[in-house]
């Protein structure tokens, strides 16, 4: 009966111990900071609309099939507020059926949708928890506050500036840098530029890395 | 509203017998019928104390919580418990034997209540000091079995047909090494009168004289109650409750009821037997009594939630190979330092060494370093090279 | 009259259907039964089909990691192994040092929190209740570096044609350095408690054996088919990714008997954080976590081929036709589990009702990829 003494000893020890439980929902573990919850649609703050632009590219290559989206022309571009020539109107995803894979993110050009950490959403409705635009940039922004979300042109500027700063002589080195701040500040103004390279401005930097 | 009628004659003929029984015995009855009801009331507080007792040990031995939501550290959730059984609906298969089927619940819960008016729990708390306490309490015991081949039986279904009669293999096996172990104390007191039994330790409990003793009692006890590792017959993993499968409901929880209720007769015997009862310095005597009643029951729960089950086959084995034979040994070992008035040392050294003797043989048997299989280990670069 | 003709007894059918606590999934047995011994046995499958070869006809490569993913919805990361491999086979593309090591270190955690779960389960077979905690509560500290790594903790979709989909933290190397004492020492007490415990033994031993000739026939694979002694493990002999330049061992058993496949499991999983070991002391401390040319979604010139890899539950084999286009012309998985049912039928001859489900147990199968 050795080893059942023995097991009997281990299972004492354990019961000693601290247990592992927590309790939920008073007691939240972390979250880690890649952690995937549901889809979120992004915000641009400076113009005021979304950044998704309606190209349909996360449409097509989610493997449920659970999101749905229309794309109109853009108003704000016909007052010339925005460079982005069109924009997305209506957007659907049914929370329910989509799986958090994450692909709509990795496809999509524009940063326009980012896998936010809502993950608790439950509540009691027939609908299938599809939620619709509104819905999706609300989570949207509150996935941008909490996560120190940089936005997709300041990403752009921050890259472009260490590769001049990279590739400049060393004695204009200074200069260099001062442009590139001058282009980091120009590009926060006029966002523009970017954007609607935005398909463009894509293919350099792969070949690049090539 | 069919049900008032026969719901009202059963009340009123036990209000008539009632009446007639204080009519025509006085005040005795009042008595005897005022702690019966009190020993109810204490057994069903002492049942729901013992399901969060053995939720909150198993837990821990889980490293886990146990219940924490119903109340101030899940105190309330045997309430909880007893009142969701008592409002679920009663699933009846529609083939059932239905006389069978009504009956086994009954035919569990009432003996595994009755034998509870022999045993004491102070030397002045007992409901009716029987000179053949022991006796009693061993004959009603055994009449549970019958119960459950009932419910294996009346419920219609192959499962519960198949626990049923593993359940009967199973408590008829076990009730040998029970008996003969209570005849071994019965010889050591003198008396089969439980409340004497207890006395009669004194100083030196049972325990210290025979652990080999205990330790079979406890086990027999184990098995008869159908707790792991003996609890083949109601194993959720393989049988889904055995006899108990169709069951759901207030059905249930009487059987529910009358498992813990014998864990609790389990326990408190072997306080009786082995543990002096209610001896001890300070405390009165029903708090050292509880106490050691609850050491036993976490034992007992230490045991659940270690060690795997027993096959049937194996579980017959252990008990026709293993505990009757050691039982009948100890019964002779104590017969003859009765008879030649050995002291008692002696008796402590045989019995320690009979048990480890048998602990041994069976680690040597199945577990020990030569026996036990190994796992061989060849380096991957060797068989990349073949 | 014979004695038996005297005594005529029908064999019981009992169903061990399709809801059942032990059946490890929505999987029925149907088992004739003498008294307590099992006279026949008869599985039957398809309670879990979804049609996943069929849906991947439709869909691009990448989202056909997320179906593989579900699949063996346990060792999710070997499945992943498995379907990039097959593809990086067709395509020819050599994934690059850090991301193939990254990759055998996650496939390797994945293989130990697999056999983790098996150890549980395998005690509630058996009636034990404690061992399953212990398991579970190891397998979060693993399931949280999954978390921290890919963003899931179980199905992940982290590996992509031609590498990873973005690297890992910066702390990768450290957080599963971390974690590595914590699982050895619940190793150790996982076996103190069930190993070698007298009442497992006396379950697990001589139970359901099927020796080396059988379970070849059969198409065991995995450490069932170890179990009976043959040394037959796919990262050894036909080897994948950089499981070549590892140094490990291989249990083999001696009976073939429900403890041996018990054992086996037990045994791999500290092989397993052998290999993780070196693992993190070769692996390259930067580079590119992903092939270059390979576009997002890729196109696969035409051509066949059968990859197999060594999961937690076996041989797995992705046979993978394709056309040129994105999406491919047929997919064939080659699950392990459905080939280790095969042999079910002939280890459970004879044994009591009781260790049928210690057997189903012991073979360590998983619905979702037996049914696909």
């Amino acid at each position: 009966m050795l080893s059942t003494l023995k097991g009997m000893l281990m299972t004492l020890q354990t019961s000693l111990r601290k247990p592992v439980t927590a309790q939920y929902p008073k007691q939240h573990l972390p979250l880690m900071e890649r952690q995937v919850g549901f889809p979120a649609l992004t915000w641009d703050a400076k113009v005021g609309e979304p950044y998704c632009v309606g190209c349909m590219v996360c449409v097509r290559m989610c493997p449920t099939q659970c999101m749905s989206g229309t794309m109109i022309d853009n108003p704000l571009h016909a007052e010339g507020k925005s460079t982005r020539r069109k924009i997305i109107e209506e957007f659907e995803i049914n929370l329910g059926r989509c799986i958090l894979c994450g692909l709509c993110v990795e496809v999509c050009n524009f940063d326009a949708i980012e896998m936010s950490h809502e993950h608790e959403i439950s509540h009691y409705a027939r609908d299938g928890r599809r939620s619709d635009l509104p819905v999706l940039l609300e989570m949207g922004k509150k996935y941008q506050a909490e996560s120190n979300w940089i936005a997709p042109e300041v990403k752009k500027a921050a890259i472009a500036a260490a590769k001049a700063a990279a590739t400049a002589p060393v004695g204009e080195e200074t200069k260099a840098v001062s442009a590139s701040a001058g282009d980091v500040t120009e590009t926060k103004d006029a966002p523009a530029n970017d954007t609607t390279a935005g398909a463009e401005t894509k293919e350099p930097p792969v070949e690049e890395a090539k | 509203m069919i049900l008032l009628i026969p719901l009202g004659v059963v009340l009123a003929a036990l209000l008539a017998i009632v009446g007639l029984a204080i009519g025509y015995g006085g005040e005795d009855v009042v008595y005897i019928l005022i702690k019966s009801l009190s020993l109810l009331t204490i057994l069903s507080v002492v049942v729901l104390s013992l399901t969060w007792v053995e939720r909150k040990a198993l837990a821990r031995i889980q490293q886990r919580m146990g219940p924490m939501r119903v109340g101030p550290y899940g105190l309330l959730q045997p309430i909880a418990d007893g009142l969701k059984l008592l409002i679920k609906e009663d699933i009846m298969p529609a083939w059932v034997d239905r006389p069978v089927y009504w009956l086994a619940p009954l035919a569990v819960f009432i003996p595994s209540f009755a034998v509870w008016i022999a045993v004491p729990f102070t030397s002045s708390l007992v409901l009716t000091d029987m000179s053949l306490g022991l006796l009693y309490v061993l004959a009603l015991s055994g009449m549970s079995l019958i119960g459950l081949l009932m419910a294996g039986w009346g419920s219609a279904n192959k499962y519960g047909i198949i626990g049923g009669l593993r359940s009967a293999a199973q408590l008829i096996s076990y009730e040998i090494p029970l008996l003969v172990i209570a005849i071994t104390i019965a010889m050591l007191a003198g008396t089969l009168n439980l409340t004497e039994i207890a006395m009669g330790q004194g100083n030196t409990w049972y325990i210290l004289l025979q652990p080999l003793a205990l330790v079979i009692f406890l086990l027999a006890g184990l098995a008869e109650v159908g707790r792991s590792p003996f609890d083949i017959f109601q194993a959720e993993s393989e049988l889904v409750g055995g006899p108990f499968i169709e069951y759901s409901g207030a059905h249930w929880s009487i059987f529910f009821l009358a498992e813990y209720i014998n864990t609790f007769l389990v326990a408190a015997l072997v306080t009786i037997f082995f543990l002096g009862g209610w001896s001890g310095p300070l405390l009165p005597e029903l708090a050292w009594f509880l106490i050691k009643c609850y050491s036993v029951i976490l034992v007992i729960f230490w045991l659940r939630g270690t060690l795997p089950r027993l096959r049937i086959d194996q579980l017959m084995a252990f008990g026709w190979q293993g505990l009757v034979p050691l039982s009948f040994l100890n019964f002779l070992m104590v017969a003859f330092a009765l008879f030649y008035g050995w002291p008692n040392w002696v008796q402590t050294v045989l019995s320690l060494t009979t048990l480890v003797a048998a602990s041994t043989f069976i680690y040597m048997k199945t577990a020990s370093k030569k026996v036990r299989p190994t796992v061989r280990l060849i380096p991957a670069r060797e068989v990349r090279r073949a | 009259m014979t004695e038996a003709q005297r005594l005529e007894s029908v064999d019981i059918m009992v169903n061990m259907g399709p809801q059942h606590p032990s059946t490890h999934g929505v999987f029925r047995m149907v088992l004739w039964v003498d008294g307590e011994r099992i006279v026949e046995a008869e599985p039957h499958i398809g309670y879990l089909h979804r049609g996943s070869e069929k849906l991947c006809e439709g869909e691009l490569y990448p989202q056909i990691i997320t179906l593989f993913d579900r699949m063996d919805y346990i060792g999710n990361y070997n499945m992943e192994l498995a379907i990039c491999s097959t593809v990086e086979k067709v395509m020819g593309i050599t994934v690059p040092e850090r991301a193939e090591y990254i990759r055998v270190i996650l496939c390797e955690l994945n293989r130990i929190s697999s056999h983790m779960l098996f150890y549980g389960t395998m005690g509630l077979d058996a009636g034990a209740m404690t061992p399953i905690m212990y398991g579970f509560r190891e397998r979060e500290r693993i399931q949280n570096l999954f978390e921290a790594t890919s963003g899931a903790r179980m199905m992940h979709n982290y590996f992509r044609i031609g590498g990873l989909r973005e690297d890992p933290p910066d702390d990768f190397a450290e957080r599963v350095a971390g974690i590595l004492p914590a699982l050895e020492k619940g190793i150790e007490e996982g076996d103190k408690l069930l190993t070698y415990n007298e009442v497992f033994l006396a379950r697990a031993r001589n139970v359901g054996i099927i020796n080396g000739q059988d379970a070849l026939d059969y198409g065991l694979t995995g450490p069932s088919l170890r179990a009976s002694g043959i040394p037959d493990d796919i990262r050894v002999i036909e080897p994948y990714s950089v499981y070549d330049r590892f140094d490990f061992d291989i249990p083999l058993g001696n009976t073939g008997d429900t403890w041996d496949r018990y054992a086996m499991r037990v045994e791999e999983m500290r092989q397993s954080i052998r290999i993780i070991k070196q693992a993190l002391e070769q692996m390259p401390d930067d580079g590119p976590t992903k092939a270059t040319g390979v576009r997002s979604i890729p196109r696969p010139p035409a051509g066949e081929v059968y990859f197999r890899s060594e999961t937690p539950r076996g041989e797995m084999g992705v046979y993978i036709v394709t056309d040129g286009g994105d999406k491919p012309y047929r997919l064939k998985v080659r699950a392990p589990s459905f080939a280790n049912l095969q042999a079910l039928r002939t280890m459970l001859r004879g044994v009591y009702v009781a260790d049928a489900v210690m057997i189903l147990g012991s073979l360590d199968i998983v619905l979702g990829e037996v049914d696909r």
